[in-house]
């Protein structure tokens, strides 16, 4: 495509100008270099830090012993060991809860008859957007041992049972509640494109309903199940924050909060941490690579691409109970944790003596709330979060369309790599971002460690994956045509891009920057190495708040955090799709 | 204005294998219609987009109205803003976000030498295409048939040298597509426009074309004007492509001039046109349109004893499956009354419409 950009009006023949032959390589130099920057630098001293022994702080730039030994060393570490083996055991029990909950769900919402099934499609959702330290902390006020909501409302009934949520199993239930939604968006749309006269095959051959469910449906949106399975384990596998609310009371260690421990130790075994996240990205690399050949695979070809009217099967009064089922999980994933933040953070004490103090006003107030925000650092960890979504969107979206725009529609040497570069952070976890980063800029002078803008930057390295291809489903549907006609008129490569492929994608590089926005907003993990006191964001000071033991501000800082993300959601929604009609009505 | 098209030797290789354009070279002269013809894959599409310069070809010169736009071997190649034409896409191209007025004003405001008085250019274009009345409308609320007005009006605009049309009519319904059709050659005549029109559709091809050149493979077979591709096909490809679908084999006894005789074996001998160059004692497959076979007819020359096996009544016309010394013709009887019983039948193929080719086997046909 070099050959559209801007040259003088040529005579009888002419040769390429410079200017033109270098366009192309200039361009993508310039987004190889960014990359570079952005992924391949921190990826390599992550690396470097993991087979040697020197301290990025004290040693800085130049002094390396390189040696495996150091990480043969730590892979042999029984804590490590032990860390692993707890995180496979925490996000397998986590997935195979996921599976049966998202299935059950994808099932009821698109096979039965079940009432208000929109409202259960959406309200299964939630759970996605509740950030995982806010749910964490919100089932430690609910589960733990002594002191936990669910216990003492067992004691007045008198039942001789209690719930310990500072446990494993305490991690799966958590797990496999809060991220079932992965599992349900995958198999829920390999079910609406079943063919159903593959299952009504099955019924007249003469099998009862409930066993063409579990010979002929369920086997045949397998491969929508194992994917969506493993990237709800992929999920879980990298979350910092649940695991950390509940499993460090009890002691138990997953890789991500071990990691975390590793660089908060004093002195901090940065080489240890850079190791151990080593180990986490490979596990992860390896199921993300396993989840792409599931879903590129040839195994959706009995599940046709063609739209059929699903078969709804008719439950009779039976509807009500799956309906129940439905209200069950609500009540699990919102309501309840809902509650259990709303009593702790306006309640003075978290101490009832029986159940009519539940009731008794005085116990009441907002003295919590009044703490949070007495606490300087409160606004200003919101004003810094606010901060780092913005850079993180505009940056991140003008690189994704950068990206995107060259890898799906130009023909110039290099997208290829361009393409693998920028998709190499799906198979690495926030936090192995973080560690990576921390390696990356920490020795280094000129003070970008410690900044505003590092964070950003590894939000866009983190989610630029992500970007890249929303954008490139929206340039997809966006015919060539219609930018070659602009070419053929006489307009050049850039007044192309403005004056058609903008507005014409305009909805989905909305759509994009607000996912940005939000998803930087809400990024715990990465952040844990990058923040100084200067530069918290609520999440790190949220962490902040609860390992600080005050049951009250942590709830209250919680809900501040939920109402703040949930009115960014509404106005980003509100603007995609106001950018998504009004692009509708011009066009 | 409008300016002649040269293309000499043009090759296009995507990747490894065979070229999508194989060596083709054709001219149009200014203000002609050329129609590019030939069933999808033949390459005709990417000959058109590279004498746009989207495509950039391996080899060869293409020059428009005298100057060189693309020759690769000399590092020639001229972006297609630069190239002063104006193309019609298959999908339309008009921009959804823009108004039809916007749409037709767009290059205008784009190009270098535009300008002037782009309100009444873009009134007058517009009332050229019959869409006068249609300017400030949203171009999503057209109809397929008012789009492709749009994508007309908005290459015509600017008085190109040369005007580029990709199957412009293959989205719309077959009426539209008919009415569109003789339409189309009207306002291209009107503004005397050098035009490239590809297509896979014979009707569109022979009401558009002043030529018509016939693709395949990558290859340009024939060019030449409507009636003498229908008329004189210049190999059996060409023939069948554009409706030949009989076939009967024999051996070449003499060849006089364009003349040959041809022993067709237990019916005799018939009398054949050929262009190629066939001489006595090689295997000649004889095409014949079905229309052209006169039944119940007895002429001077060529002129047999079939058997009507079958009879197909369609209405308009009825087509009779005959049995020929062994081989099989099928034959066409224009009128509402099927004249023929099954049995025994006088036939005629006209020398003239006999057409004689090399045998290359029934894959070099189809």
């Amino acid at each position: 495509m070099t050959a559209t950009s801007a040259a003088a009006l040529p005579a009888t023949t002419e040769a390429a100008p410079a200017a033109r032959r270098w366009a192309a390589p200039l361009w993508v130099g310039a987004l190889l270099i960014i990359l570079a920057f952005l992924v391949v630098y921190p990826l390599l001293m992550l690396f470097f830090g993991a087979v040697s022994d020197s301290n990025p702080v004290i040693d800085g730039f130049g002094k390396f012993n390189p040696s495996l030994e150091h990480f043969v060393t730590v892979l042999a570490n029984e804590n490590v060991h032990l860390a692993f083996v707890n995180a496979l055991v925490a996000c397998g029990g986590g997935t195979a809860l996921a599976v049966v909950i998202g299935l059950a769900f994808s099932w009821i919402v698109v096979r039965t008859n079940t009432p208000f099934r929109g409202f259960i499609a959406g309200a299964s959702m939630i759970p996605l957007f509740v950030p995982p330290l806010v749910a964490g902390v919100a089932w430690s006020i609910l589960g733990s041992p002594k002191t936990g909501l669910l216990n003492t409302s067992l004691k007045w009934i008198g039942i001789d049972f209690r719930f310990d949520f500072y446990s494993m199993s305490g991690l799966i239930l958590v797990f496999g509640f809060y991220y079932a939604p992965y599992v349900y968006m995958f198999t829920a749309s390999a079910l609406r494109n079943m063919d159903p006269s593959l299952e009504e095959a099955s019924e007249v051959s003469g099998a009862s309903a409930f066993t063409t469910l579990f010979t002929v449906t369920f086997p045949l949106i397998a491969p929508a199940i194992l994917a969506g399975s493993l990237l709800s384990f992929v999920v879980m596998l990298g979350i910092y924050g649940i695991p950390a609310a509940l499993g460090t009371p009890a002691n138990i260690n997953v890789l991500t909060t071990y990691i975390f421990k590793l660089t908060a130790w004093s002195p901090p075994l940065y080489n240890t941490a850079a190791a151990v996240a080593i180990l986490l990205m490979l596990v992860t690399a390896i199921l993300v690579w396993a989840q792409q050949r599931v879903l590129s695979g040839k195994s959706f070809a009995t599940v046709a691409g063609k739209a059929f009217r699903p078969r709804s099967l008719n439950l009779g009064p039976w509807r009500w109970f799956t309906f129940g089922l439905a209200l069950v999980y609500l009540f699990i994933v919102v309501i309840l944790p809902t509650v259990a933040l709303i009593i702790a953070s306006t309640r003075k004490f978290l101490f009832f003596k029986d159940f009519a103090a539940v009731f008794d006003m005085k116990a009441y107030g907002w003295s919590h709330y009044a703490s949070v925000f007495d606490n300087p650092l409160t606004m200003l960890s919101i004003w810094n979060t606010l901060k780092v979504g913005f850079i993180t969107a505009l940056v991140g979206g003008t690189l994704a369309f950068a990206i995107g725009y060259t890898i799906n529609r130009t023909h110039v040497p290099g997208r290829r790599l361009i393409d693998l570069l920028s998709t190499i952070p799906v198979a690495i976890p926030g936090l192995v971002v973080g560690v990576a980063y921390l390696w990356a800029w920490i020795g280094l002078p000129g003070g970008l460690y410690g900044t505003l803008t590092i964070l950003a930057l590894a939000f866009v390295a983190r989610f630029i994956p992500d970007t890249v291809k929303a954008l490139s489903t929206s340039f997809m549907q966006i015919h060539k045509e219609l930018e070659e006609a602009s070419w053929i008129c006489g307009r050049g490569l850039l007044g192309t891009i403005r004056s058609i492929m903008l507005p014409l994608a305009k909805p989905g590089v909305v759509a994009s920057m607000t996912l940005l926005f939000v998803l930087a907003v809400r990024e715990l993990g990465s952040s844990l190495f990058l923040y100084t006191s200067n530069t918290t964001v609520m999440a790190v000071l949220l962490l902040d708040y609860y390992e600080g033991g005050n049951v009250g501000k942590t709830a209250a800082f919680s809900l501040v955090q939920t109402v703040i993300l949930g009115v960014l959601l509404g106005i980003t929604n509100w603007l995609s799709r106001g950018a998504a009609q009004g692009s509708a009505r011009a066009g | 204005m409008s300016a002649a098209l040269l293309i000499k030797h043009l090759v296009k290789q995507f990747g490894t294998g065979k070229p999508a354009v194989d060596d083709v070279n054709f001219e149009v002269p200014a203000g002609e219609i050329v129609v590019l013809l030939g069933p999808s894959g033949c390459g005709k599409t990417t000959t058109l987009r590279c004498v746009a310069g989207l495509e950039h070809p391996t080899g060869g010169r293409i020059s428009i109205g005298g100057r060189v736009v693309s020759e690769p071997q000399r590092g020639v190649l001229v972006s297609p803003r630069e190239r002063d034409i104006g193309m019609v896409f298959q999908s339309y191209a008009v921009w959804p976000h823009m108004t039809v007025r916007q749409n037709v004003a767009y290059p205008l405001k784009h190009r270098r030498s535009g300008g002037g008085d782009i309100d009444a250019k873009v009134r007058e274009t517009l009332e050229l295409v019959g869409l006068g009345e249609y300017a400030d409308r949203s171009a999503t609320l057209l109809s397929g048939g008012q789009m492709q007005r749009v994508a007309l009006a908005r290459s015509l605009v600017y008085r190109p040298q040369l005007l580029l049309l990709d199957e412009p009519l293959s989205n719309l319904d077959a009426k539209l597509r008919i009415r569109l059709r003789d339409e189309l050659r009207r306002i291209l005549k009107a503004t005397g426009m050098t035009g490239l029109y590809v297509t896979h559709d014979q009707a569109e091809a022979v009401v558009l074309g002043d030529r018509i050149g016939v693709m395949r493979n990558g290859k340009l077979l024939q060019m030449a004007p409507p009636g003498e591709i229908y008329n004189r096909p210049a190999d059996s490809f060409v023939a069948n492509f554009t409706g030949a679908s009989n076939f009967l084999l024999g051996k070449v006894l003499e060849r006089k001039g364009e003349t040959v005789t041809i022993d067709l074996g237990a019916p005799g001998r018939i009398e054949a046109w050929t262009p190629q160059s066939l001489a006595a004692g090689d295997t000649a497959r004889v095409a014949l349109r079905a229309e052209n076979i006169r039944l119940g007819e007895r002429g001077p020359v060529n002129a047999f004893t079939g058997k009507v096996v079958d009879r197909r009544y369609q209405g308009m016309q009825t087509v009779y499956d005959v049995e020929f010394g062994g081989q099989k013709l099928e034959v066409l009887e224009l009128g509402t009354a099927a004249r023929h019983q099954p049995g025994e039948v006088a036939l005629t193929l006209p020398p003239d419409t006999c057409w004689a080719y090399r045998d290359e086997g029934q894959a070099a046909v189809e």
